[in-house]
């Protein structure tokens, strides 16, 4: 497989990737009011996404694939809420772990490197196309 | 490898910018993965003085790939870039100037190709 | 002396025509005030060896441009003025071969 072809699989990669990480986020800062439904019961847990890098065997240049999804495992915070149908005896509530800040800024950072993948298929696309129409008469 | 004729230098030219191009996808594809540095080919003058191509394999199991076929060696980047604690060395804004690079280099490779064919047809035709 | 192909590269605007007037003009301008001319034939061998030098400067700068190391306006000046001085040799070689078919053809 020539260079520019493969460079257009491996940025296909990053979009992939990319994307996943977006549908975590946004699984995320859905489900962060998310609260169990029996009394003392766990909440929503937050969701982490890792990547991996591959060396595909036909282009030979390293992919970009999702490790694992994982569970945040960090504690959940605690609100009083008396009213709540998970509340316990006290009154507490257990909330997500779920900061919509950080959530924000990961979904910032993700669709920027979504937009620079989609920035070398596009650049890829038009070498390929430069180098044809070399042939093409003038 | 002193290059004969100006048809072969952007031939060899266009090749290393494709490769190039590859290197540049791949970092900004593992822009997010952890331990993962950047790679980037080695410079054209480096190229144009070897006079023998080689298949290199530059770590065990080691396939070769595109580039090590066409002889243009991929290592990493030695500049002294930001390195983030998860150990990734790829700063996205170099990684797209270097592909803006490649884009002009690359423009300006196939428009000198395509003015000496043109020259070359006219000079031909009856 | 023939100065018209390499004052092209300085023109603003680049014209097929002034490329052609500026060829031949050079080649009836004289050196030293005097003789009305060179003959035909000299000027069309200094035409052609003009547009050669023209070409030779187009590969080179092209060369040292693809080696990463050449002003872009340079090269494509170079490139154009090539094409220009080509096409007019080109064209002036078309016309003198038909010219000498019509006189081959004039009954004695």
């Amino acid at each position: 497989m020539d260079a520019l072809t493969a460079a257009l699989k491996v940025a296909a990669s990053g979009l992939g990737a990319q994307s996943e990480r977006l549908r975590v986020v946004s699984e995320n800062l859905a489900n962060a009011q998310s609260t169990g439904t029996a009394p003392g019961s766990d909440p929503y847990r937050r969701k982490t996404i890792s990547f991996v890098s591959e060396l595909d065997r036909t282009s030979g240049s390293s992919t970009v694939a999702v490790n694992s999804i994982d569970r945040d495992p960090s504690d959940f915070p605690i609100e009083f809420q008396p009213g709540n149908e998970a509340a316990d005896e006290k009154g507490y509530v257990k909330m997500p772990n779920v900061n919509v800040l950080i959530e924000m800024a990961d979904m910032t950072e993700a669709n920027r490197s979504y937009e620079a993948n989609l920035q070398v298929v596009k650049q890829a696309r038009d070498l390929i196309s430069m180098t044809i129409d070399l042939m093409r008469n003038q | 490898m002193e290059p004969v004729s100006l048809f072969d230098l952007a031939t060899k030219q266009a090749q290393w910018l494709a490769v190039r191009q590859s290197a540049v996808a791949g970092n900004i594809a593992n822009a997010n993965t952890p331990g993962y540095t950047a790679n980037d080919v080695e410079p054209f003058e480096k190229v144009l003085d070897r006079t023998a191509v080689s298949l290199q394999a530059t770590q065990a199991g080691h396939l070769g790939n595109a580039a090590t076929n066409a002889g243009f060696t991929i290592k990493p980047q030695e500049d002294d870039g930001v390195i983030m604690p998860s150990k990734n060395s790829v700063v996205l804004e170099d990684q797209l100037m270097k592909a803006g690079e490649v884009r002009r280099s690359f423009e300006l490779n196939t428009a000198i190709v395509k003015a000496f064919h043109s020259m070359m047809m006219m000079a031909v035709k009856s | 002396m023939i100065s018209g192909i390499g004052a092209l590269q300085f023109k603003p605007s680049i014209g097929g025509d002034d490329a052609v007037t500026s060829l031949l003009q050079g080649g009836a301008t004289p050196s030293a005030g005097g003789n009305i001319g060179t003959s035909f034939a000299e000027a069309l061998s200094q035409a052609a060896s003009k547009t050669v030098n023209t070409m030779q400067n187009a590969e080179q700068v092209s060369i040292q441009a693809l080696k990463g190391d050449a002003d872009t306006r340079q090269v494509v000046d170079a490139v154009m003025s090539a094409q220009q001085a080509l096409q007019t040799a080109v064209a002036i070689r078309d016309k003198v071969v038909s010219a000498y078919l019509e006189v081959s053809r004039m009954g004695i």
